[in-house]
């Protein structure tokens, strides 16, 4: 069978990407070229700055990638790109450079949710994963838990109310006075901490649905360290990172075990920034396993944002003939 | 030899085609609930259906980088970069107020045209027109009408105004306030000012010079700052 050379276009928050990946498996090169320094500078992402800035760096991260796949741009069989959900500025170059690149190779065009994305990450390096699954995309833009009945055929049967729990570490960490991203540096500190040394509560744990909610949980931590704050009572920042995190970690595992269980799904797959977190994935291997479910997750490199799982999604996409034509439009959410 | 020109810099989205200087394709399109990204390119295919023209007998394309509408030149960019990237032709980016100033060169004297932009100012340049060679004798720059009328006020030459927005001008002007200009005179043309066709022509003057851009370093020219770094400069 020829080989199928897909070229993934990712552009939707402040990295542009361009990825090469063969047979849906195997990268051959995945170019990101990360914008989070210029944004630091604001103390988040500024839309209009991220669009400047991908427009910048399309052609040569596309160049790029090209080259580190020692291939040209007639070796690619079909474009994918994402069209949302993101920051509509930044999309549109993205969008607008792949359909113009695949008009002009007479290539498929094929336009990969940013969501369903995340999911692709875990096809890549050979893993062989059937649906349906259940998956986890969890991020500082989305929660969300989508069940995939089959390649392009999804249902989203739980999303956050709020803020996304990626955003919840990042405000907490902000909070406590460490620079954004701060999900990382909590998780690194609760490595030292005890995870049942304060009570934090679980919002919607008990709801009948499978939807989060963290903000009720951001307010806990805040008010917990003012009226610590106000008695001059120490607190232990590793024990406070510590049990914050497993409130988190508590909330999706149980949310997520429950939906594979109602839909009596054998697979979990994860995705997303906050899916590099280690205890989430070894707290929720470890209960998967008890109800005999096994969870699949990306290395932690393809957990962020990546054109690489675009790419992957786009290869399975096409093979299943879901491809789109030159009017497609960018979405916001 | 034929020249593709896009201008996406304001609410019209236009594509022309031009072959030795002649005008061979111009296309408006002015609907704004889809952005023109989603526009464009089925367009350039009915353009080329239509026309016969295939796709490979494009040598260059030449495309509006602005200013104009921000997000406007970047689709009108990111479009032409993909087609000169994966066609391998040059790729020319052109000045929307040139452009502009092109569709006027029978009028002899200083030509000045603007385009619309945020906060109730105009884009704009200055050029004078001598024997239809167009001499730029003012940098690019985004001002209050009222700022601009005041340097117009400045020269004894013939003076012609046009461009994106004009109309809003002409109802900010008080028409005896205009009377008191003689030597200003403001030229409607119908009622896009989107230049698809000057954009190719100037870019196939430029492309025989072999004046091509730098896929790789060409951006848009936006002159305004972003309101984050505006915001941030003045603290």
């Amino acid at each position: 069978m020829k080989d199928i050379i897909i070229m993934g276009i990712e552009t939707s928050c402040d990295e542009t990407s361009v990825a090469l990946v063969k047979n849906g498996k195997y990268l051959l090169s995945n170019i990101i070229a990360s914008q989070m320094e210029i944004h630091q500078r604001y103390g988040g992402v500024v839309p209009e700055i991220a669009s400047r800035k991908h427009m910048e760096f399309i052609m040569i991260t596309c160049k790029e990638a090209l080259d580190k796949a020692k291939i040209t741009l007639n070796d690619v069989d079909g474009i994918a790109v994402v069209p949302g959900p993101g920051l509509k500025g930044s999309l549109l170059v993205g969008l607008s450079f792949a359909k113009a690149v695949a008009f002009a190779l007479d290539k498929p065009l094929i336009g990969v949710n940013h969501i369903e994305g995340h999911l692709y990450a875990n096809f890549l390096n050979n893993k062989k994963i059937k649906p349906p699954f259940i998956s986890l995309v969890v991020s500082g833009g989305h929660t969300s838990l989508i069940l995939a009945h089959n390649i392009g055929l999804y249902e989203i049967i739980g999303r956050t109310r709020d803020d996304a729990a990626g955003e919840i570490f990042d405000k907490i960490a902000k909070y406590l006075g460490f620079n954004y991203p701060g999900g990382p540096i909590i998780e690194e500190l609760a490595k030292d901490g005890k995870d049942d040394a304060i009570k934090f509560p679980r919002p919607l744990i008990n709801s009948n649905d499978f939807d989060f909610s963290f903000s009720g949980l951001k307010t806990a931590v805040i008010y917990f360290l003012i009226e610590k704050k106000k008695s001059g009572e120490q607190v232990n920042i590793n024990d406070l990172c510590a049990s914050f995190q497993k409130a988190i970690i508590d909330s999706i595992k149980y949310k997520t075990l429950s939906a594979a269980q109602k839909y009596n799904i054998s697979s979990i797959i994860l995705g997303g920034g906050v899916a590099a977190n280690e205890s989430l994935r070894k707290e929720l291997v470890k209960d998967a396993r008890k109800a005999n479910i096994k969870v699949y997750y990306p290395p932690k490199e393809l957990c962020t944002d990546n054109a690489a799982m675009i790419a992957c999604a786009g290869f399975y996409k096409l093979k299943t003939g879901i491809t789109d034509s030159f009017n497609l439009e960018v979405f916001t959410e | 030899m034929n020249i593709l020109g896009i201008d996406t810099t304001t609410k019209v989205l236009n594509i022309a085609i031009v072959n030795n200087s002649k005008i061979v394709v111009d296309c408006k399109i002015n609907k704004t609930e889809k952005t023109h990204s989603a526009i464009i390119l089925p367009l350039l295919n009915s353009i080329l259906n239509l026309t016969g023209i295939e796709l490979k007998r494009i040598e260059a394309i030449a495309v509006s980088i602005g200013p104009g509408s921000f997000t406007g030149l970047r689709i009108g960019l990111s479009t032409a970069k993909g087609l000169a990237f994966a066609l391998s032709i040059p790729i020319i980016g052109i000045n929307s107020l040139e452009s502009y100033a092109f569709e006027w060169l029978n009028f002899p004297g200083i030509l000045c045209p603007l385009i619309k932009a945020r906060r109730g100012e105009y884009y704009f340049s200055l050029y004078f027109n001598k024997n239809n060679n167009l001499n730029q004798i003012r940098d690019y720059q985004c001002e209050k009408w009222i700022n601009i009328k005041q340097e117009l006020f400045r020269y004894k030459d013939n003076i012609y105004v046009f461009g994106y927005g004009l109309i809003d001008i002409l109802q900010e002007e008080k028409i005896e306030e205009l009377s008191k200009i003689n030597n200003i005179f403001f030229l409607k043309n119908n009622q896009s000012a989107a230049n698809a066709i000057n954009v190719a022509l100037i870019g196939e003057k430029r492309f025989l010079e072999k004046k091509c851009d730098d896929i790789y370093k060409l951006t848009p020219f936006y002159i305004s700052k972003s309101e984050a770094e505006i915001k941030k400069d003045r603290k």
